[in-house]
């Protein structure tokens, strides 16, 4: 069963195989009509598989060139940070990546079949959820985490995002503590513009209230706390 | 005649064809560019083996010693490539190598004279001769153009990112020594480097097994492909 589920999502993939070769034409993102955390096969079969950080490490390497080796992305917030977030975030945004449902034009080439097997998804969700980044990321341009921090807790972000920004990696709500400013700022846009794709609709309800320095002192606020892991400690 | 044959652009092949017929008449079916009647000619070539009638290009099998004097008029004894334009093969992976080898023969990466030469080489050699040069130590290089190698730097340590070309070092490493997935570049010849790249970014070059080097080229305009070329043959192994 589950071997037929894997083939019918390896030939799905196939033509996709034809585009990686003439790259870089994406092709029409974003799927209208999309369910908040629908399951797509690849997914199903990713969460199935599991993952091993070792194999992981090594699938990685064909990231770093934008995400870098620690997986700390850039500063200024171009390629987020990776490091730390949760595995099933990680499967979710990847596979969704890949299925052209959220938008990424410059990293489709670099994570679609063949460049990343589906079998390494699994393995190189589960090495980032465990590796430490060394570099810092990427602040707010001047401190507003006070205004920043009432804003998150009085629009309730706290229910998905938790009270330390970690996130909620049984339902797949993503980790924002420590993550890079400019990053935050872009992807709170392109979620309320639904650019981004895959965005979950109380969500783009809660942010469609926030003017543009409510933007920026949560992401502010976000990008000022901790590492969440290193709270657990 | 040769350059005249490179100017045409689609006559690449044919090239490869005149070259390994001056040699060997016989296995230049091999890269005739009419698919079955090759692989009909080819097969008796091959069964047969006839014995050799000319001693400077004998068919079949050559042993290792003998087919590396071929191969070290282009690519120098020990794989370091004194010419521009020939490839480094010295420290490369041996499994690289191999596809590299096996992809000539079949024509999906082509090279007016790689393409030809590959004709007169037996597949069965292809392994020894892989990791012959595998194991021969990749010699350093300098570049003509110091300015250009700092730019160069640049491009290879972190990438572009306002046209999103990943950083060289993410996949070949910081030193170019590569793994056994992305290949070795340290000390490689400049204008070798900036061809690779140019037949990357045209799809003159799409024998890369995930497409990733034509993303990454087709990403990069040939001042950035000149300058990293230029930094890519200072990189030198770290210790
Ligand atoms: C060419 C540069 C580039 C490469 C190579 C690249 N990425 Fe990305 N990645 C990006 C960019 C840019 C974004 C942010 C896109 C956005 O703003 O929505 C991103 C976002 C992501 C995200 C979403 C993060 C989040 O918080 O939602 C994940 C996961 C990811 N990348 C994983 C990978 C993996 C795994 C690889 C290697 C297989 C990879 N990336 C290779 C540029 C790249
Ligand atoms: C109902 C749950 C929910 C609420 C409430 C919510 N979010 Fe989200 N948020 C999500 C989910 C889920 C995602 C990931 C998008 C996806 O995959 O669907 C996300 C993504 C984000 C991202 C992008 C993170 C990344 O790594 O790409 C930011 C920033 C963000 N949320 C900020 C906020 C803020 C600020 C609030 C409060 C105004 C908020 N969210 C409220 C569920 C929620
Ligand atoms: C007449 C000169 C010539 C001879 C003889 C020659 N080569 Fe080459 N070789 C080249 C050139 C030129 C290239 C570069 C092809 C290109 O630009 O794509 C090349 C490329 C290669 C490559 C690809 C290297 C890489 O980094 O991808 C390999 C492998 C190779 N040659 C092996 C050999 C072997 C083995 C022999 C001996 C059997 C040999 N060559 C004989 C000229 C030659
Ligand atoms: C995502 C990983 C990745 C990144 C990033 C990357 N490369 Fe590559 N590169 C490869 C792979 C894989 C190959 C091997 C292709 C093949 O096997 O035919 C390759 C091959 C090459 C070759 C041919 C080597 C030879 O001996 O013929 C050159 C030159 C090269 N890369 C240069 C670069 C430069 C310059 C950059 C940065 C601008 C870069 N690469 C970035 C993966 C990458």
């Amino acid at each position: 069963m589950m071997k037929t589920l894997l083939s019918i999502c390896v030939a799905l993939l196939l033509p996709l195989q034809a585009v990686a070769a003439d790259a870089y034409v994406p092709k029409v993102y974003g799927k209208k009509g999309y369910v908040w955390d629908e399951m797509t096969p690849e997914r199903v079969e990713v969460l199935r598989l599991g993952g091993d950080p070792v194999k992981g490490k090594e699938a990685f390497r064909g990231c770093r060139g934008c995400h870098k080796a620690d997986a700390a992305g850039v500063r200024e917030g171009v390629y987020p940070r990776l490091s730390g977030q949760h595995t099933s975030v990680l499967i979710k945004q990847i596979t969704e990546i890949r299925a052209g449902i959220r938008l990424n034009p410059k990293m489709l080439p670099f994570v679609e079949d063949p460049a990343i097997a589906l079998e390494e998804i699994g393995d190189i969700a589960v090495y980032l959820n465990q590796v430490e980044s060394l570099r810092e990321n990427g602040k707010g341009p001047e401190d507003m985490s006070a205004k920043g921090k009432k804003l998150y807790f009085a629009n309730k972000c706290d229910t998905c995002h938790g009270k330390n920004g970690e996130g909620d990696a049984a339902k797949a709500f993503p980790v924002l503590a420590a993550q890079h400013y400019g990053y935050l700022m872009r992807e709170m846009k392109l979620i309320e513009t639904g650019a981004r794709g895959n965005s979950h609709p109380d969500m783009v309800k809660a942010i469609a209230k926030f003017s543009q320095t409510d933007r920026e002192a949560v992401a502010d606020y976000l990008s000022r706390l901790p590492d969440y892991r290193t709270l657990a400690k | 005649m040769k350059h005249n044959y490179k100017s045409i652009g689609r006559c690449l092949r044919t090239l490869g064809v005149l070259i390994g017929m001056m040699f060997m008449p016989m296995t230049s079916a091999w890269a005739e560019d009419a698919p079955a009647p090759a692989t009909e000619a080819a097969a008796p070539a091959t069964e047969a083996a006839p014995a050799p009638e000319v001693a400077a290009a004998p068919a079949g099998p050559q042993p290792l010693e003998e087919r590396l004097q071929l191969c070290a008029g282009c690519h120098n004894p020990d794989g370091n490539s004194i010419i521009p334009e020939n490839p480094k093969l010295s420290g490369l992976d041996a499994k690289y190598l191999l596809r590299q080898l096996k992809d000539f023969k079949s024509g999906d990466r082509t090279n007016d004279i790689m393409s030809g030469i590959i004709g007169m080489v037996d597949e069965s050699e292809f392994k020894d001769l892989a990791a012959y040069f595998n194991e021969q130590k990749r010699s350093e290089g300098v570049t003509e153009k110091p300015e250009l190698a700092a730019q160069g730097k640049q491009i290879f340590d972190e990438g572009i990112i306002g046209s999103a070309v990943p950083a060289c070092s993410g996949c070949h490493n910081e030193d170019g020594s590569g793994t056994n997935k992305y290949p070795r570049l340290n000390g490689q010849n400049p204008v070798y480097v900036a061809n690779q790249l140019k037949n990357f970014k045209s799809g003159a070059r799409k024998n890369d097994p995930k497409a990733v080097m034509q993303t990454v080229a087709k990403r990069m305009n040939d001042a950035e492909i000149e300058a990293v070329a230029e930094y890519i043959v200072t990189l030198k192994e770290a210790q």
